[in-house]
């Protein structure tokens, strides 16, 4: 070609114009588009919000949220300023709950399996579902067993509880990994044993100058993350200008080690001995008021305060003794002094002890009876509402020996994924496969679903009615408030009102059960309730400032309960056991709830899975976090696949070095490792509760989960970890990798 | 190697380079825009309405109300088209659409780049204006189609007029 004709300069001019024009189409398309409602709702208006409130149900702290909505589009999730236990901060799980309402991986309807486990699933109608359900429940009669999890709405539990009483049946088991792993009952246990009342402890940051928190990682995601930030804020900027110190204790620096003032390396276990061991040295050398120290002679008898072997607590913890001296001047001599217990200790061999140890300090300064650094949780501020009663791992163990003898006819799970979240020695697997006929009420396939032969998917949380029963509470009792925020965009149905249906058939359920739906019932227990502090009187008055306000809490504070029984316990704390031995399995494993997967719950939803971690700003996988010493002498470098092996099992881990860990344990994450759960969650790194055994520990109520040694055999495989700093990002190069063609 | 070549192959280039800022540069002007009237998915036509003596917030009824005026919904359509001039093809075509219960997926007519804060109630209620203010005659239209470029200097000659001009030329008025 000699040069540019004109109609070759035509014919540029046309393929790049059709080019640029398709493009600018595509992209445009949906701002250009105006879709206007076919029936538009009554008092909708085009670009106008309207806000709702609701209860969030990422975590089981139940914070209130708004949702904005938008033409019947949920937009926005954040805090509800009114509500008094998160006002109206939020967490990014918390603002991550419109991923669990728009998930493609949503099932659009019933469905039924014919052969369980081949995730062959046939559209059904409700019609045929809910009469299948109704036959095997009535067929069942007390062989129906309850599976539920933490976040279950407190009316949906009170009719689980009552159908299953009504039949004869056991009560439901609430067991789900995150509540197992913060140690929800052992928690629970241990304040019935000290205090009387077997509800969970709050801790107020805000009222102390001195925190000791053995391993709690509470602004990341013990018990009440968000409040426990609004607790640190205020912690952090008292009157008159003073700073509240915070002293952290653990093997691995969590975000709240990292904004402690003072991070204590410890080894694994030995939270108890520390607590101990300063509670001895206030009273052997006299630190601080007087009072405090007649209160540990209560608890510690005078051979034990003269003669406790500190030299070998020195030695367990790994903190020399001076520092040890120095702690003890530090908690002694602070004015308002309160001490956590974290959830690692809930998984020792020791952890009755050493929780009763770590409460023995709050005691002790004072905390629990003069100055209102804890309190414990208030009781429903009505009988008939429910809070779910968190099982205790030996009821999980009793309902599956249960389920693998053949007692359990039907197994009904709603929310609960055992089949992930227990280790696979506690035989779950294996015994859901003996029960003749399993319903799962999830609104998408997760991995106990897949052994559902039928599955009935409730409506999305931002979709259901339902209240929650805020645990922990802390200044006053709360009744969160749940309602929809969208109209529900599937065929999918509230499992309250499935299982009203269904009691209406069976003469002992519809007597137990006499509602026509749950919002029937939702507004009959919650207009009950005393006036409050949103006012009103009046049925329709009272459920409407319900919904409005996004709860229930009174108008007053009621006085703090400082009339607990004094501690007669006496304290003592034995050596840490753990599995494995230390010749074959030289490292301790810590494992910890992430930020924004927590327990796996978060896996399926990608704002939370492309979020960089925090402390090590890994996203999509799973890591082991090593000290750099440690992966030097094992000849490791970041991004090496690595087995870490445990006395149970074996899951692989991309190496992470982190200077931040002491070298002789090893660190993995919760949250990654689904084989279903939808396309966000599935084939994602690893689940290390494979690494963990059956055994509970001395007092059945939690699983041994982080007295485990491991030891890291590298594999010859290297993967780039999905870092800010690596070539392949966080964000298109990983996602283009994980999932090719979409 | 043959000069020439390389030279004929540099002016394809660079002929080509033009052409494609001259069609980028074209793009960004016209993409602030309408898009072609001949795109709407029924040919609408406002002059019919208006001549009937239909109120444009008869249907555009939120522009009192709400930042946006709002298209009516099919259902407010089928409340008179269920009778009226039900054998007219684009009529049929609104009614198809209510019988598969889909919304008609319009094409917006004036559009204002996403940075922009515009409220259709604050210019109605508070400044009083009349629709053809801005959207021109659309009564004697039959498809609407964009009568002013809404750009920037549009906007502000209008606000500079105002008796309120020196509140109405901040720039969080429409910039929030």
């Amino acid at each position: 070609m000699s040069k540019i004709t004109r109609r070759d300069f035509l014919k540029i001019g046309a393929t790049s114009t059709g080019a640029t024009v398709l493009a600018g189409c595509q992209k445009a398309r949906r701002w250009v588009i105006l879709e206007p409602y076919v029936k538009p709702p009554e008092e909708q208006l085009t670009g106008e919000a309207t806000w709702y409130t609701s209860t969030c149900r990422q975590c089981p702290a139940g914070c209130g949220i708004m949702v904005r909505v938008m033409n019947g589009r949920a937009l926005k999730i954040e805090g509800n300023p009114e509500h008094p236990l998160n006002q109206g901060k939020l967490c990014a799980r918390g603002q991550a709950g419109l991923q669990v309402l728009y998930n493609p991986d949503r099932l659009s309807g019933p469905a039924q399996q014919m052969t369980r486990g081949n995730r062959q699933y046939q559209s059904i109608s409700w019609e045929e579902g809910i009469n299948t359900l109704f036959q095997k429940v009535k067929a069942a009669g007390n062989g129906l067993a309850v599976w539920l999890d933490s976040t279950t709405s407190g009316h949906l539990y009170d009719i689980f509880q009552r159908f299953s009483n009504a039949l004869g049946g056991s009560k439901p088991v609430v067991f789900d990994a995150f509540s197992g792993v913060t140690g929800y009952p052992l928690l629970t246990n241990n304040a019935q044993d000290l205090f009387g009342s077997a509800t969970l402890p709050a801790y107020h940051l805000g009222m102390s100058d001195v925190v000791f928190s053995f391993g709690a990682d509470f602004l990341g995601t013990w018990l009440s993350p968000v409040r426990y930030g609004v607790e640190f804020g205020n912690f952090r900027s008292q009157p008159l200008g003073k700073r509240g110190y915070l002293v952290q204790f653990e093997p691995r620096m969590s975000i709240t080690g990292a904004k402690a003032d003072r991070w204590v390396p410890i080894r694994p276990g030995s939270e108890g001995l520390i607590a101990q061991a300063i509670l001895a040295l206030i009273a052997r050398n006299g630190i601080g008021p007087s009072e405090r120290i007649a209160r540990i002679q209560t608890l510690l008898d005078t051979t034990t305060i003269n003669n406790l072997d500190l030299q070998s607590i020195s030695e367990a913890s790994d903190i020399n003794l001076g520092e040890l001296n120095q702690l003890a001047n530090t908690f002694g001599t602070a004015e308002r002094p309160i001490a956590l217990p974290g959830s690692q200790i809930t998984g020792q061999s020791n952890a009755s002890e050493s929780l009763t140890a770590i409460q023995a300090l709050n005691f002790v300064s004072g905390a629990i009876e003069t100055f209102g650094g804890f309190s414990i949780t208030h009781q429903p501020p009505l009988p008939g509402l429910s809070r779910p009663n968190i099982s205790s791992y030996q009821e999980v163990k009793d309902l599956i020996d249960q389920m693998n003898s053949g007692q359990i006819e039907v197994l009904l799970i709603h929310g609960a994924n055992p089949a992930y979240s227990l280790p696979p020695s506690a035989g779950f697997l294996e015994a859901i496969q003996k029960v003749p006929f399993v319903v799962s009420f999830a609104p998408m396939i997760d991995e106990t679903a897949v052994w559902a032969d039928l599955v009935l998917p409730n409506h999305t949380y931002l979709e259901s009615w339902g209240y929650q029963v805020v645990s922990p509470d802390f200044d006053r009792p709360i009744v969160g408030s749940q309602q929809p925020v969208v109209t529900p965009y599937f065929d999918t149905r509230p499992t309250g009102d499935v299982m009203l249906t269904i009691a209406q058939g069976i003469p002992a359920t519809a007597k137990a059960l006499p509602w026509m739906d749950e919002v029937a019932m939702l507004k009959e227990t919650i207009t009950q309730l005393p006036s409050g502090a949103t006012g009103g009187s009046g049925t329709e008055v009272l459920w409407a400032r319900f919904r409005q306000y996004g709860g229930w809490w009174p108008a007053t504070n009621p006085a703090p309960t400082t009339t607990f029984s004094p501690l007669s316990t006496s304290i003592k704390v034995p050596s840490p056991q753990f599995q494995g031995g230390s010749d074959q399995y030289p490292y301790f494993l810590h494992l910890h709830l992430p930020v924004f997967l927590s327990d796996g719950r978060g896996a399926n939803q990608p704002w939370l899975q492309g979020s960089p971690e925090t402390m090590n700003t890994v996203s999509w996988q799973t890591i082991v976090e090593i000290h750099p010493d440690a992966a030097q002498a094992l000849g490791l470098k970041d991004g090496d696949v690595v087995k870490v092996t445990s006395l149970y099992g074996e899951v692989e881990a991309l190496v992470y070095t982190y200077p931040a860990i002491r070298p002789d344990t090893v660190a993995i994450p919760f949250g990654q490792g689904h084989t279903d759960y939808g396309r966000y969650a599935r084939n994602m790194g690893s689940n290390p509760i494979q690494l963990v055994g059956d055994q509970a520990e001395s007092s059945g109520n939690d699983l041994l989960w982080s007295s485990l040694r491991v030891k890291i055999t590298p594999t010859n495989k290297r993967v780039d970890l999905a870092i800010f700093e690596n070539k392949i990002g966080v964000t298109e190069g990983f996602i283009n990798q994980a999932f090719p063609g979409e | 190697m043959d000069l020439s070549a390389t030279f004929q192959k540099r002016r394809w280039i660079l002929g080509a380079l033009i052409v494609l800022i001259l069609i980028i540069v074209a793009y960004f002007v016209l993409s602030s825009r309408a898009k072609a009237s001949s795109e709407q998915p029924i040919a609408f036509n406002h002059q019919i309405m208006v001549q009937l003596g239909i109120d444009c917030l008869f249907c555009h009824t939120e522009a009192r109300r709400s930042p946006a005026a709002g298209m009516p919904s099919v259902e407010k359509c089928m409340g008179c088209h269920k009778v009226v001039d039900t054998t007219n093809t684009e009529i049929q075509k609104v009614t198809s659409y209510w019988e598969k219960q889909e919304p008609i997926p319009w094409m917006r007519v004036n559009i204002l780049p996403r940075f922009v804060y515009f409220s259709h109630q604050a210019h109605v209620v508070l400044g009083g204006l009349n629709c053809e203010k801005c959207h021109g005659d659309v009564g004697h239209m039959t498809i609407a189609e964009p009568v002013v470029k809404m750009d920037m200097g549009w906007c502000l000659d209008c606000h500079e007029q105002q008796a309120n001009a020196h509140q109405l030329r901040d720039c969080v008025v429409c910039h929030q």
